[in-house]
Order: C-alpha cells, then structure tokens, then sequence
C-alpha cells in the first residue's frame, strides 16, 4: 500500500439501515468474490471475514505450490500438498463411476 | 524439574540485525513471480487475487537440542520461508507448510507484518508487548488457523498496532502470541484480547496473559512472569 500525500479532510459519513441487499448504494465497493468495503474510521481497510477466507483456499491460484519455498524438512512440503491428496480422491471417485456403469451393463 | 524449566531456555532476543536472515530473503520471499530480473521482488498481489491490507511474512525457528539457547542461536536459527501480498497467496505459502501440531521439538512459526522481525529489539517491538494463551497438547493447529485468519481478516480493529502473531511448540503445552506495538495502550489491549475470545471463541474462564518485550529483555524469557488476566 503507497502513500499518497494529500490535504486531509474528515471524511463525509452518513448512517443507513438497510432492509435488503438490493438497497445498498452504488458507493460500496466491491472485491471480486464479493467482499465489500468502504472507509471506516482511520481510513479504508480491507477486512475479510473467516468463512470468506476459507472460501478463497480452493482457488486455482492458492493451490499451485510456491516458488522459491525454501526446503526444510519437517516444516515445508515441497512436493505432494494436502490438496493434492483430495485431487486423487476425486479421480478415484470418478473411476468407482465408471466401474459402476460397466457392471449394470454386465447386468 | 516443573514445566517452567522447559520454558527457561526460551528463545531469546538479540541487539543486531540477523545479517544472515538477509541473505535468505532474495530466495525465500517470493511467491509470486511478476518480473524475473534476480533482484529482490516487491511482493503485490497477483491479478485477480485479493489483497491483503498488508503483505506478511513467514518465519520459523526452531532451536536444536545440542546447541544451549544464547542470543546467537535465535538469530542464526530463525529463518524466513516467504511473503505473501493476498489472500491466494497467503493460502497458496500456508498449504504448503507443516500444520504447528506436527512440528517436532521446540519450534516456532511466526507471521509478522513485512518489514517487522519478530523480535523484541525491532522499532515496531520495543515499545511493545504480547498476550499468550497456552494451549493443552493438540490444539494448536487449529487455533493458530483461526488466529491467522483474524489478522489477515482485519478482524482486530487496532489500526496499525497488530505486529504479528506466533505459535509456540513446546515440552507440554504450545503457546498462542499476539504482539502489538504498544504496550501501555490499554483500549487497544483490550481490544485484542475481547476479539481474542471472540475469534477464537475462547471459553470465559480462560487465563490470557499479558508480557511487555521490557519485561522479556529484563527476564531473557518468552513465557514466564506474565501478568495474568482472567
């Protein structure tokens, strides 16, 4: 995050109470994925919540492995991540389909 | 021989720059790879990644058993594994890590701000202090987690004061750390410690105790001496 210098001013507020999301006005901003921000007091922050965290770990970006992750054993997982696991398990899933198919038309 | 003596040989604070830390960091830090010219790469965030309201770093220690605990040891022994500017990548750097419940021996794992040493002596550090709570054998993965995501999360509402967070693995027990800049700022202590029980839904008898990093100086030890708060 850069610093900008500028004049400082207090920052214009007002309250809602909003009923719907549909009543949300256009001056939200918006991440994509949906997190929303706006100014708060010490200026804007950007805050996620837990669930919308958890959300990103299955991203395509967040499970490719790192470069440069320095090797020390016991503490880094240079090769076959946890996730990688869950990929197998999908693929065998998809073979018991398979086989599943193949022995109703033996029937 | 109590617990505490296992707690004795703390890993302590030094008055000098680890110069070694720093030839590690050109390799270590980068996760993402925007420009591939060998210089230290600024960390961003990638391009449809979610930024984080700062970039983190990891590190880790772990002390060998052979080697007695001196301000030389932490650090030549504290390494850092990498940076992260964004959601994606903080998880992309996490998932490739051991869980702190599988580590061996005494170890630490520490998530700090860029630019702050999880050491007493850093600028951000020398005013500052640190709640801990201790955790029965077993926990420890899975409040780290919660804690991490908090800080990532914005979930403190501190402004700048949030430094970083550790995890502990010791002997008996593991030990959760939230520093802070400032020690004697009681509305913002306060604050960590209520979005502490809320975030990690502590239970209400839970003892949370506080260290300032003097008090550590003074005493050469992480975890003794704290000022109990229930």
């Amino acid at each position: 995050m850069s610093a900008k210098p500028s004049k400082s001013c207090p920052i214009p507020t007002r309250v809602l109470h909003l009923k719907d999301w549909s009543q949300l006005p256009d001056c939200y901003s918006q991440t994509p994925g949906g997190t929303l921000f706006s100014t708060t007091p010490g200026g804007t922050r950007i805050i996620y919540d837990r669930k919308f965290l958890l959300e990103c770990r299955n991203s395509p970006i967040a499970r490719t492995p790192p470069c440069c992750l320095p090797q020390i054993p016991g503490v880094t997982v240079p090769t076959m991540p946890p996730l990688g696991k869950l990929e197998e398990q999908e693929e065998n899933d998809k073979d018991l389909t398979v086989d599943d198919s193949q022995f109703e038309m033996d029937i | 021989m109590n617990q505490f003596d296992h707690l004795k040989d703390d890993d302590t604070g030094d008055n000098e720059d680890p110069a070694a830390n720093r030839e590690g960091k050109s390799d270590s830090s980068a996760v993402n790879n925007h420009n591939n010219n060998g210089r230290r790469k600024a960390i961003s965030p990638g391009a449809g990644e979610h930024p984080l309201q700062y970039n983190y770093t990891f590190w880790y220690f772990r002390r060998t058993p052979s080697r007695p605990a001196n301000t030389q040891s932490y650090e030549q022994n504290i390494r850092q594994i990498g940076t992260v500017a964004s959601v994606e990548q903080f998880w992309k750097l996490y998932s490739h890590l051991v869980r702190p419940g599988d580590l061996i021996g005494h170890s630490d794992f520490h998530i700090f701000k860029e630019g702050i040493k999880p050491m007493w002596e850093d600028e951000a550090n020398k005013n500052g202090g640190k709640w801990i709570i201790r955790l029965r054998k077993g926990l420890a993965s899975r409040f780290w987690e919660n804690i991490i995501l908090a800080m990532l999360g914005e979930q403190f509402m501190v402004g700048e004061e949030i430094c970083g967070v550790v995890v502990s693995i010791r002997f008996q027990e593991d030990i959760l750390s939230i520093w802070n800049k400032t020690a004697n700022d009681q509305v913002t202590t306060s604050r960590i410690r209520d979005t502490l029980r809320r975030v990690l839904n502590l239970p209400p008898n839970t003892i949370m105790e506080y260290k300032t990093h003097n008090d550590s100086l003074k005493d050469n030890s992480s975890f003794r001496n704290t000022k109990i708060t229930l």
